[in-house]
């Protein structure tokens, strides 16, 4: 499997390499190339350029990473070529503070809905998007709750009730374990209850 | 001529009252997670509940039973809420599944809740994730075994108990807007 063919996939990173200076294009495997963009401004031009004149016609997704120790956001436009049959991966990134990217949904109309998803969940901002209003939450007041700095545990602890467990939990594994002449392994003790 | 207001005689007319409401349960068609899968095999030809009397309703105004399945996200709580509060008592809940007893799997989500007696009144919990079509059915029985026994009044703790629920329910809701009821 060493002689795969991947003319395709380089020809179309050569290409994107040279008609955007600030985008850095590489091929990760058959059927999918991976373009990281150093400049927002540029994406709907990439965008619009890929669907116009390389056939990326299909929107397939678009998803967000929280890279909070690099203090950035990572958003993945995934586009789908169903004439060749390659998958282009177009990343970008933001800064954490006051995270904002350019709309693109008037490239592709289904782009509304995940630019609305993302911004509820990682609160990116899309100037210029339709119906930038509340969409899966009801009423949040909290930080978005994707964010990996959004603390679950205490948000559940302090919002909701915990059912107490049974009184006479107690835990068997070791009876077992030494009823049997074995030994709890050092990597499943933490899952012994105290 | 019996006297109807005889403390005796009451006592029959709730018999065979309790006895006609227990054979004709009727589901309110609302699935709320994941284990409204396991009502269409309950109903349909294999497990056929119907034999025993429990059928779906179209509206919360025609429906005695009101079956949790699953998960509640609170969005959907409000909801079920009013959904509850316009049914025509008698009524009874049956929380479904492990994620309304503790949580299940979903026990540290954001969005769900985790105790839902919290919240509305369970007369029976069906445990399991997913219960299987014959627990569904043996929750039934239960539920059956305690309207005869005179058991199954969540609604009348509710009515009773309605500033403890509503102060449980605002934790959860932030924006109140709901009817009130003059039960």
């Amino acid at each position: 499997m060493n002689n795969i063919n991947l003319e395709k996939e380089q020809q179309l990173a050569e290409t994107l390499s040279l008609d955007f200076t600030r985008l850095e294009a590489r091929v990760v495997r058959s059927k999918r190339v991976e373009a990281v963009l150093s400049s927002n401004d540029i994406i709907p031009s990439v965008l619009l350029f890929a669907k116009d004149k390389l056939g990326y016609i299909h929107f397939s997704h678009m998803s967000c990473v929280d890279w909070l120790e690099e203090g950035e956001f990572e958003v993945v436009y995934i586009l789908w070529n169903p004439e060749e049959k390659i998958n282009l991966l177009i990343k970008v990134r933001t800064k954490r503070e006051n995270p904002t990217l350019p709309n693109i949904d008037y490239i592709w109309r289904q782009a509304n809905t995940y630019e609305r998803e993302i911004r509820e969940m990682f609160g990116i901002e899309f100037p210029g998007l339709v119906a930038a209003k509340e969409f899966i939450l009801e009423d949040w007041q909290d930080i978005p709750p994707m964010r990996r700095d959004f603390e679950t545990k205490e948000y559940v602890d302090e919002h909701y009730f915990h059912r107490p467990g049974r009184e006479d939990a107690k835990d068997v594994r070791e009876e077992i374990a030494n009823r049997s002449g074995e030994e709890i392994p050092e990597f499943a003790k933490k899952f012994s209850r105290k | 001529m019996i006297n109807i207001n005889d403390k005796n005689s009451q006592r029959i007319v709730d018999i065979i009252k309790e006895y006609a409401r227990k054979q004709s349960l009727f589901i309110l068609a609302y699935g709320t997670g994941c284990g409204a899968i396991e009502i269409p095999p309950t109903m349909t030809s294999r497990y056929d509940a119907e034999r025993y009397g429990i059928r779906g309703a179209a509206t919360p105004r025609q429906a005695d039973v009101l079956l949790i399945t699953g998960y509640l996200a609170t969005k959907t709580l409000k909801r079920v809420i009013r959904a509850y509060e316009q049914m025509q008592s008698p009524k009874y809940v049956i929380g479904f599944g492990s994620c309304t007893i503790n949580g299940g799997m979903y026990w540290d989500s954001y969005n769900t809740i985790n105790v839902l007696d919290k919240y509305l009144p369970v007369d029976v919990y069906i445990n399991g994730c997913m219960p299987r079509p014959e627990a569904v059915l043996a929750g039934f029985d239960k539920l059956k075994e305690l309207i005869q026994a005179g058991k199954a009044d969540g609604w009348k703790h509710y009515q009773d108990n309605l500033e403890w629920y509503r102060q449980n329910q605002k934790k959860v809701i932030v924006n109140w807007q709901m009817p009130d009821y003059n039960w």
